[in-house]
């Protein structure tokens, strides 16, 4: 379990991580979701013992974090940290050692891995020679040959297709089945609302969003509301206080209301139409991202 | 810990050699450095108009020079074992006008006249302008000649001749030991030394060259985060100095074995002769005492050879750490580069200014140490005890480098951004609690 105790971070005056705090249980998809420069990066740098807090403190299993503990970790960098003049068997050996590896598992790891992303017989091909995603895939071997306890994922998808993004996120998933904590950043919203338990948005490096996916969005009071019918009152519903906006998709309005009770004051000036669709969702996390982030900005 | 520090040594060394520019580089220099060895063998074997021989006609209306003449040129001829072609010396029956009629570019008609003055004079005939090692060796010989009719003429005997024209038996006494260096050891260092340190000259800028490429591939790459999350900035520092340094070392021992081979191919291998250039040179080096010296000094030119090894690549490491890409490193590694030239000048000046209290301040100076310090001990300038100091300076200027220069590598390794680098660095150098630090 990995335990990230009120870390605090100043580079010079500016505070890139203010007072941080969140656990990761072992067999856990966590993500931490933030805009470009909100602390993610360098809270994972804390994580890997890369940079020293100004203040807090990082236990994976209990054990504070230094070089008998990061052996435990992996971590996929959002940019790639591959040496591009080196073979792949070359690169998982040079990573796998370090993480205090035997040569010999190392090899008999990367076969298993090189099959499981079809890639196989790659090892002898130079890492500058392959594709972006193909990069991607060994970069994220590199990262999990060692059965890390915690796994960090820092924008894991960049470059891949859809057909091995499928291929990664089964792997993600087998770790997690195996015990592996993991934290997940992504942008893609849609990444980290299907893969992640709990989360956390920062905003300045200050967890402005944080707890169980489905606990946010109930707790958050918007909600959104997708109609279809013919001779629907538009103008009329537009005129409902509560109702922040409508919108025409296709042939479908969608309505985003302040709060759930505004959903009946809706439904009420349209039940004598024809409708062939009413359905009350819950916000996606983008729109919460989006207005969580945007909010502080203002 | 320590069998990853071993790992990465072994890596980066592993990286150096099984480089298809590793052999390349070494093929191209082991094949200049045995050419350049013996290239005077190889300028005659591929010959020219310099070894065509000549054709020297004698008309002797003394009556008494030709056989002198000619016996004097075969001497010359004998002393010298130069390239240059033979000179053929002949009596000739033909007449000076006939000669100018049928001259041919390798054929040289000299004629002897009586002279009353100077006892004998002589006319020197040719085609076109002859090569300059012939005419010298001509001149000479009528010089000698000259000299030799001109005591005939005068009754006086060869012993004494050779007693008149014997250079003066002079003993040499220099009272204080240390000092007691040959005078041509100045001259010989001016042109000997340079050609000894500009190998030691190239491996620092191998070093610097490789250290810095190594650390800036590896931070560009973003595969350091990797790295340092596994093994501490230190660590990573010294698997590099290790690697590069043994891989230097292993460098000059190749440079030393292609130059042996090359003296071994100058006088074994297929017929080829050393030069006598660089043979003249090597006897005149042991009469002047310069090898037994350079044995005597031997053992500490290696250790300030190690330490300056050492120092520079710190200086490499640091300075990569501090840079973000490939180009930054370039620029900041000149004055790395100006400080080697300063040292090398210096070392070389050291022979034309004799006792310069400049000089010798600088070759305590760590980095100038490494090329000043041997050349002015070999000029028997300083002594054994001011070379103790040049090392006992270099070893606490590493101590100092590895004090503080770690504080800016470990910050600068991380750093990927030129905002605000030199307060940074600057504020890593003050940080005196490295305990709060994670590794």
């Amino acid at each position: 379990m990995l335990r990230v105790e009120n870390i605090v971070k100043y580079y010079g005056e500016n505070k890139a991580v203010d007072h941080l705090s969140f656990e990761v249980e072992n067999g856990e998809i966590f993500g931490l979701l933030g805009e470009n420069g909100a602390g993610k990066t360098t809270t994972f740098r804390i994580i890997m013992g890369l940079l020293e807090a100004s203040s807090g403190d990082v236990f994976l299993d209990g054990k504070k974090i230094d070089y008998s503990v990061t052996d435990q970790i992996g971590y996929v960098t959002e940019e790639r940290s591959l040496l591009t003049k080196m073979t792949v068997k070359e690169q998982i050996i040079f990573y796998g050692v370090l993480k205090g590896m035997k040569e010999e598992d190392i090899l008999e790891e990367l076969k298993k891995w090189l099959k499981e992303f079809q890639i196989e017989g790659y090892e002898n091909r130079k890492i500058k020679e392959l594709s972006k995603g193909n990069q991607q895939k060994i970069q994220f071997i590199s990262a999990v040959i060692h059965h890390p306890k915690l796994l960090i994922l820092d924008e894991p998808f960049t470059g891949l297709d859809p057909i091995n993004v499928e291929l990664m996120k089964k792997a993600i998933y087998r770790l997690q089945k195996e015990g592996c904590s993991i934290i997940f950043s992504s942008h893609q919203m849609e990444h980290i609302e299907n893969f992640c338990e709990k989360l956390i948005i920062l905003v300045k490096g200050k967890a402005i969003v944080d707890g169980y996916v489905g606990d946010i969005k109930k707790e958050y009071k918007k909600k959104n509301i997708v109609l279809r019918g013919e001779n629907l009152p538009i103008d009329a519903i537009e005129k409902i206080p509560g109702v922040i906006s409508v919108s025409k998709k296709n042939n479908e309005y969608e309505l985003k209301i302040s709060e759930e009770s505004v959903a009946s004051k809706v439904f009420a000036k349209i039940k004598n139409k024809k409708i062939t669709k009413y359905d009350v969702t819950e916000p996606t996390l983008n729109e919460i991202f989006i207005e969580k982030v945007g909010g502080v900005h203002e | 810990m320590s069998s990853k520090f071993w790992f990465l040594t072994k890596q980066s060394l592993k990286k150096k050699v099984h480089s298809k520019w590793f052999v390349i580089v070494n093929i191209l220099l082991a094949i200049s450095i045995i050419a350049l060895i013996n290239i005077q063998s190889i300028i005659t074997f591929f010959g020219g108009d310099f070894n065509q021989s000549t054709e020297v006609f004698v008309i002797d209306l003394t009556e008494v020079s030709f056989p002198i003449f000619k016996e004097s040129i075969q001497q010359l001829m004998n002393d010298e074992k130069d390239q240059s072609g033979e000179i053929i010396v002949k009596n000739t029956e033909k007449t000076e006008q006939e000669w100018e009629k049928s001259l041919e570019s390798n054929q040289v008609l000299i004629v002897f006249l009586e002279d009353s003055d100077f006892y004998v004079k002589a006319k020197m005939i040719s085609k076109e302008k002859i090569d300059n090692n012939t005419y010298q060796y001509l001149l000479q010989g009528l010089n000698a000649t000259k000299m030799s009719v001109s005591l005939m003429k005068e009754n006086m005997d060869a012993e004494v001749l050779s007693a008149i024209s014997a250079p003066i038996n002079c003993e040499r006494v220099v009272l204080d030991e240390k000092k007691s260096v040959d005078e041509n050891m100045e001259l010989i260092m001016s042109t000997v030394f340079p050609t000894l340190i500009l190998p030691f000259f190239m491996l620092i800028i191998f070093l610097v060259q490789m250290i810095g490429g190594e650390i800036c591939e590896e931070k560009t790459t973003r595969s350091m985060e990797i790295i340092i999350s596994n093994v501490s900035p230190k660590v990573h520092l010294l698997s590099k100095i290790v690697a590069s340094n043994l891989f230097i070392i292993g460098q000059g021992i190749l440079l030393v074995l292609y130059a042996i081979i090359g003296f071994f191919l100058g006088t074994k291998g297929q017929g080829f002769a050393v030069s006598s250039g660089v043979d003249s040179l090597l006897s005149t080096l042991m009469e002047a005492g310069f090898l037994d010296k350079l044995l005597h000094f031997i053992p500490s030119a290696f250790i300030i050879m190690i330490l300056s090894f050492l120092a520079y690549s710190l200086v490499a490491g640091i300075l990569a750490s501090m840079t973000t890409n490939m180009e930054d490193f370039q620029q900041i590694q000149t004055p790395i580069m100006l400080i080697l030239l300063l040292g090398y000048y210096l070392a070389i000046m050291a022979g034309m200014f004799e006792g310069s209290s400049f000089i010798k301040v600088l070759s305590y100076v760590p980095f100038l140490s490494c090329f000043i310090s041997p050349s002015l001990y070999m000029m028997g300038q300083i002594g054994i005890i001011d070379i103790m100091i040049s090392i006992v300076l270099l070893i606490g200027f590493i101590f100092f480098l590895l004090k503080y220069g770690l504080r800016i590598y470990k910050i600068g390794i991380l750093n990927y951004s030129n905002e605000k680098i030199w307060s940074r660095f600057a504020k890593a150098i003050k940080s005196k609690d490295d305990s709060k630090t994670p590794f």
